[in-house]
């Protein structure tokens, strides 16, 4: 707005100035040719006089006529080459002084026109006009005026608090203009703002105004369904892939179990059967992990949903894995002392700590420690788990919670996981309303952050 | 004992039976609700295990007929589904236990038997494995005469392990009895606890109980490995 604003100016203030020097001219242009009528006037009715009643009686008659010293003017006659026949003198107003103007002679038969700067800094313009009489020699005739500043300095004063009222009436007008005609776009903006994967049945305000914002409000809404419908069908994918998937692997399972627990078998073969039945399992986790991560996308019913106490349920989940925590020497210590209350899936909560405090675990080093603290900050429900283990590179970090996501290949050599207990995280925090955040500090340890909604009342 | 068997999963029906037929069982398969109530209506059978997707008559149908026959008959369900939802409708529709798959044979063989058994007389009873005691109301251990302190968790685990001596338990499920299903993937947690139960139970004796079964989960029993 502010480099429109400055145009605006500038194009106003270059066209003031045409306008203004425009005028000018054409002020000192008339005036210019007012003086040459009237020198010529004076020579028509005068010259032929000098001849008849001599050069005194002319002058009397030009002082009769033109009363130059009451009327602000300027008159000298003289003879091209001899005396002066007549100069006014100064204006009765004493405006100018008439001995500041040089003479002027133009050539025979000539005129010109003059612009005189006075010392008392206004401008006087002067006609100069060579007159030759039939059989009398040839004059001089000079008629001037002061050129009147009044019309000019009206327009200057006009300019001056013009322009500046212009430029402020046309910007703040240019501005309430465009902002009307961007307000539907303001308002598609802000519902695009708010459209996520969870809520992609939404759709864009539409303004029937037939224009092109609503064509464009219109397509927006249709790629929102694409994208919608394409979101669907991935989901959709997932969840019939991993329910699809069961049955094989049950059968899979069930065939390896027997020959594992078949005496009759050489204990080798029992025990490839038994590594491809580990197989099994851990396939069958996976699809488990989806099948979950599947559900919690497609919103999981809230019919479970309760009210309890979080730091209750931190501190009993904390205790379970004491143990496991203890086996590898490092300590958890737990702070969730006050009760912290709020709505939600116990069981699918205690799944969110228990892997939090699994994570932590496995990424801290024997004899580091663990801490779980929940508490009410601002309003909300605040759990975090601390580890000073070996953390997370920067540039991982982002992609914690994403699928299939590892921190490191090489340490894959524990089965368990393949990845998806972050996200599963994840979507049981999104499915409860509530944020997860991962800070890290490569070498001094991580932590997890779960901010959720207190329970009403 | 006469168990049938409603599973249109050739394979699966095929797993199940064999596995209780090893176990002593009469089994008798159908692969389609239909003819699965012909059977049903038929014979007096002590167990019904059912899929819930059923060509012919769905699962839930043939729950229900199979009730209204019989209210005694303990009925278990197979389902690919494990959706809550499911598992209240099913509740209600009258089955007495719910296993989702990817099933685990030991697992569906221990809800089998605790369906065909039923009943606050067993729930009384002292186990017995080896010179291994457990007092299920005092919720104490002994073995050899000698008193094992045991914590919460190590006593729910031996328990499990001991209801069904030599039948080996997966990790998974473990978990799902011991600890709950917030736990699932957390297979680690079993080994740690099996470790400090071992300490307790088996380390000062020269007989081992608990055993581990590579790939497969742990089991409890007398008879020397084999």
């Amino acid at each position: 707005m502010a480099w429109y604003t400055c145009l605006l100016t500038g194009i106003f203030v270059l066209l003031c100035a045409l306008l203004y020097l425009d005028l000018s001219r054409f002020l000192e242009h008339n005036v210019e040719q007012s003086q040459i009528r009237r020198a010529d006037q004076i020579a028509d009715s005068l010259l032929s006089q000098i001849q008849k009643n001599g050069p005194s009686y002319a002058a009397a008659q030009a002082e009769a006529w033109f009363q130059p010293e009451i009327s602000d003017r300027f008159i000298r006659i003289t003879q091209t080459s001899g005396p002066l026949i007549y100069a006014s003198g100064a204006p009765k107003d004493g405006s100018f002084d008439p001995s500041e103007v040089p003479p002027f002679q133009p050539s025979s038969d000539a005129q010109s026109f003059h612009k005189v700067k006075l010392s008392n800094g206004k401008a006087l313009i002067v006609a100069a006009l060579n007159y030759k009489i039939a059989h009398g020699g040839t004059y001089i005739v000079e008629s001037g005026t002061l050129l009147d500043p009044m019309e000019l300095n009206h327009l200057i004063l006009q300019l001056v608090i013009g322009l500046p009222l212009g430029v402020l009436i046309i910007t703040a007008g240019g501005n309430i203009l465009v902002r009307r005609a961007l307000m539907p776009v303001e308002r598609i903006t802000r519902a695009a703002e708010q459209i996520t994967q969870h809520n992609l049945s939404e759709r864009l305000p539409v303004s029937r105004t037939g224009d092109e914002l609503e064509r464009l409000s219109i397509s927006l809404n249709r790629m929102i369904a694409r994208l919608d419908d394409a979101f669907q069908n991935s989901k959709r994918f997932v969840a019939d892939a991993s329910h699809e998937l069961r049955t094989p692997l049950t059968i899979l399972r069930g065939e390896l179990e027997t020959l594992i627990e078949d005496n009759r078998l050489e204990p080798e073969i029992r025990e490839r059967a038994a590594s491809m039945f580990e197989e099994a399992v851990r396939l069958t986790r996976i699809v488990e992990q989806l099948f979950t991560l599947s559900r919690l996308d497609a919103g999981e019913a809230q019919a479970e949903w309760s009210r309890f106490d979080l730091a209750n349920l931190a501190k009993t989940t904390a205790d379970q894995m004491s143990l496991l925590a203890e086996d590898k020497n490092i300590t958890i210590a737990c702070d969730a002392d006050q009760s912290v209350e709020v709505e939600g899936d116990p069981a699918r909560l205690k799944q969110v700590v228990v892997n939090l405090l699994d994570n932590a675990i496995k990424y801290t080093q024997p004899g580091g420690a663990v801490q779980l603290h929940v508490r009410r900050a601002n309003g909300h429900a605040v759990l975090d788990v601390e580890d000073n283990g070996v953390g997370i590179p920067r540039e991982a970090l982002p992609h914690v919670f994403e699928r299939f996501y590892r921190v490191d290949q090489i340490r894959s050599g524990d089965f368990e996981g393949a990845g998806l207990g972050l996200s599963i995280v994840k979507s049981i925090c999104s499915a409860h309303g509530a944020e997860i955040e991962a800070t890290s500090f490569p070498s001094r340890g991580s932590r997890f952050r779960v901010t959720l909604p207190l329970s009403k009342n | 004992m006469r168990i049938l068997v409603v599973e249109d999963e050739k394979k699966v029906a095929d797993i199940v039976a064999r596995g209780l037929k090893a176990e002593r069982y009469a089994v008798d398969v159908s692969h389609d609700g239909q003819n699965g109530w012909e059977m049903a209506d038929a014979y007096d059978y002590d167990l019904a295990i059912l899929d819930l997707m059923l060509p012919g008559m769905n699962g839930t149908e043939l729950l229900g007929k199979i009730r209204r026959k019989n209210p005694q008959i303990p009925i278990l369900i197979l389902t690919a589904r494990d959706s809550m939802d499911d598992k209240v409708k099913n509740f209600e529709a009258g089955a007495d236990d719910y296993l989702t798959k990817p099933f685990a044979f030991a697992e569906l063989l221990v809800r089998v038997k605790a369906l065909l058994r039923r009943g606050p007389v067993d729930r009384s009873s002292v186990l017995r494995v080896g010179d291994l005691e457990i007092d299920r109301l005092s919720q104490s251990v002994k073995r050899g005469g000698r008193k094992i302190e045991l914590t919460a968790k190590e006593y729910s685990l031996l328990e499990y392990l001991a209801s069904h001596p030599g039948r080996v338990f997966s990790r998974t499920m473990i978990i799902e009895h011991v600890w709950d299903q917030s736990f699932q993937g957390l297979t680690n947690i079993v080994d740690v606890y099996v470790r400090h139960l071992r300490s307790k139970v088996d380390d000062a004796f020269s007989v081992k109980l608990l055993r581990t079964v590579r790939g497969v989960g742990y089991s409890l029993s007398d008879e020397v490995a084999g």
